[in-house]
């Protein structure tokens, strides 16, 4: 009888708690402050999980009903016409659009990045170090909308007047190039600073046994430092990729928001987080619209969990290769 | 006089300091000369950005911002705008610092609290690994899903509406991930002979968490708490369907009369005018912004070096 009450875990909870209650009873003062603030911490460590939970139940149920109306459905990610006048909502214009955008600031930033990672830590005099590293914290630290004005008033018009002409073309300055220019300068501080940390944390020895085998100060910095350090560059990779596609106000000041696809690198785009933030004010008393959007931000919000997930795997991978990230 | 005058002119010093004189031995130096040298232009290429944006925005913002005209200086931040958005921003700012102070009442205890429940309270495992999965996560999401979201939820599912409340529970939101993650890097920091003197000395679980180990996590907390306050400062989506706009401060809790204005919002709004004098108090509001957003993570550098920022 009391064997088959313990091993129910129903009835194994309930012993707990009876007996943690039993404790809170017989204890003094600092005891039962002690028990309760065990169990109020217990809440606020939940809020997270609660969270993400939430924006996932919210972002599916807001837009359930676009998947399953027949003017909708699954197909509107692959169908390339948004006009929500003609019931029409498909959204793969804006996945594209923030495709192409972000192909261009990984293009930039990526090799910029690493590069300057590795001039940071292998060669930079102890000096500039500290001051380099300090100006690259404070760019991360630049709000989004900062940057957007920036692209705007400067970029744009340099576009459009110095470097459109260069290939030929014509444009107004809002185009995907400008888009791409000002993600990869907002991307490479992250870029940097993590790929920084994980070449610091490569054992000086590989260094010393490479340079004591006579390579040269660059060959050891590329085939042997950045190989071992590669689980540490790829989690910063991907971890911009993420921020790229998620980046907000820049973006949408830059791109020119036109539903076309670009077809050269001085034609506008949209973006999904343009379309988002210019349509779902009008939107939300339409249902199928409203719902449309709210695909978008599910696509993003399933996009960037994948990359939050393959910068861990890519962590995962260094600490069981290598031992360090 | 030859050798010594040659070797000693600043030309040649110039000459062997760039390690010119390797260079030349042979293809091998030379790749290795070379690959330096890009790498050190990668590294200008990198931070000028950081200097063209601030040379813009101080352009034309410093005049706003640290003038002495009439609407100049301080004034600039602390008179309301008027007919035409004439005059300052004080709205914006007051919108601002309402936004975060609240944001912060929020999502601080919330952040430190779990931080200190699965670092001191839970063992290693499923609950610990479940929990920082999900801050790594939520760290990473963008941040219009999230005002996408407080609009869902806060706004429109709970009947909040639009105003301080649902603008600044969004922020709080954001928040969570960089307190908490930064919080329980500092605990993990703590000796763990710190916490045991204090339970030998016969004090409880409660009392050794507060007056021992987040005492001498404390620099650590603040890094954190600083970063992310730097962070959600600069926030314009969340806030677009959250917060609303308004050219005076929140009188109310609901309703229209909550609606609440920020600095980024108003850049936002005043850079799409084609008013000159728009444009220019958007720099101003920029300037203004950048400044309070740099010197906290100035500070927040001071305070801790140490603490390693968390990216991951």
């Amino acid at each position: 009888m009391t064997e088959e009450s313990s091993s129910n875990p129903l009835n194994q909870i309930a012993v707990k708690i009876t007996q943690s209650l039993k404790q809170f009873k017989d204890s003094d003062k600092p005891g039962r402050i002690d028990s309760l603030g065990r169990f109020g911490l217990f809440i606020p460590a939940l809020a997270s999980t609660l969270i993400i939970i939430l924006i996932l139940a919210f972002l599916w149920f807001e837009s359930v009903p676009i998947f399953i109306d027949p003017v909708g459905g699954p197909g509107i990610i692959v169908s390339p016409t948004w006009d929500p006048n003609r019931d029409l909502y498909g959204i793969g214009i804006f996945i594209v659009g923030s495709l192409i955008c972000t192909g261009i600031a990984i293009g930039l930033a990526v090799p910029l990045g690493i590069g300057g990672a590795i001039f940071l830590s292998e060669f930079c005099p102890m000096q500039l170090r500290q001051p380099i590293k300090m100006i690259i914290e404070m760019m991360a630290a630049i709000p989004s909308i900062v940057y957007g004005l920036w692209a705007y008033i400067v970029l744009v018009p340099i576009i459009k007047y110095n470097i459109a002409p260069l290939a030929n073309s014509t444009t107004n300055g809002l185009s995907v190039l400008a888009g791409g220019i000002i993600l990869a300068i907002m991307l490479l501080p992250t870029i940097v600073t993590i790929s920084n940390d994980a070449l610091q944390t490569v054992p000086m020895s590989l260094r010393e046994a490479s340079l004591a085998l006579g390579a040269t100060q660059s060959e050891t910095s590329r085939k042997i430092v950045l190989s071992a350090a590669l689980p540490g560059v790829g989690a910063a990779v991907v971890l911009s990729l993420g921020r790229a596609v998620g980046e907000t106000m820049a973006v949408l000041m830059v791109t020119g928001n036109s539903l076309q696809i670009p077809y050269s690198l001085f034609d506008p785009t949209y973006v999904m987080t343009s379309i988002i933030t210019n349509q779902l004010g009008y939107a939300f008393v339409f249902p199928l619209w409203r719902s449309a959007l709210f695909a978008v931000g599910l696509v993003l919000l399933i996009m960037s969990m994948c990359f939050t997930i393959t910068a861990k795997l890519f962590i995962r991978w260094g600490m069981k290769t290598r031992g360090y990230i | 006089m030859t050798t010594q005058s040659i070797s000693e002119s600043p030309l040649r010093k110039i000459y062997g300091r760039l390690g010119l004189k390797d260079a030349v031995k042979s293809r091998r130096h030379l790749s290795d000369y070379l690959f330096k040298i890009i790498l050190g232009m990668a590294i200008i290429i990198i931070v000028s950005p950081f200097f063209f944006v601030l040379f813009q925005v101080a352009s034309i913002g410093f005049e706003q911002v640290f003038g002495t005209g009439p609407g100049q200086g301080i004034e600039f931040l602390f008179t309301f705008p008027g007919a035409g958005l004439e005059g300052g921003i004080r709205n914006a700012f007051v919108g601002t610092v309402e936004l975060i102070l609240l944001a912060s009442a929020v999502g601080i205890p919330l952040s430190v609290f779990g931080a200190v429940y699965i670092n001191e309270y839970t063992q290693p495992g499923k609950l610990r690994a479940i929990i920082e999965f999900t801050s790594d996560v939520l760290a990473g999401i963008p941040s219009i899903v999230f005002g996408a979201f407080g609009f869902a939820f806060l706004v429109d599912y709970l009947h909040i509406g639009m105003g301080i409340v649902a603008g600044s529970l969004t922020l709080a939101f954001m928040m969570i991930p960089t307190v908490l993650r930064t919080t329980q890097e500092a605990l993990r920091a703590v000796p763990m002979s710190l916490r045991e003197a204090s339970l030998a000395l016969g004090a409880t679980k409660w009392s050794t968490t507060w007056n021992v180990t987040l005492r001498s996590a404390f620099p650590g907390v603040i890094t954190g708490i600083l970063l992310a306050i730097g962070r959600v400062m600069g926030e314009t989506a969340p806030l677009i369907f959250t917060a609303g706009n308004s050219l005076s401060v929140p009188t109310e809790i609901t309703g229209p009369g909550s609606w609440v204005a920020s600095m980024p919002y108003t850049i936002w709004a005043y850079i799409s005018d084609p008013r000159q004098y728009l444009q220019e108090k958007a720099h101003g509001t920029a300037l203004a912004l950048m400044m309070m957003v740099l010197a906290i993570d100035v500070i927040a550098n001071l305070i801790s070096r140490k603490v390693t920022r968390r990216l991951v």
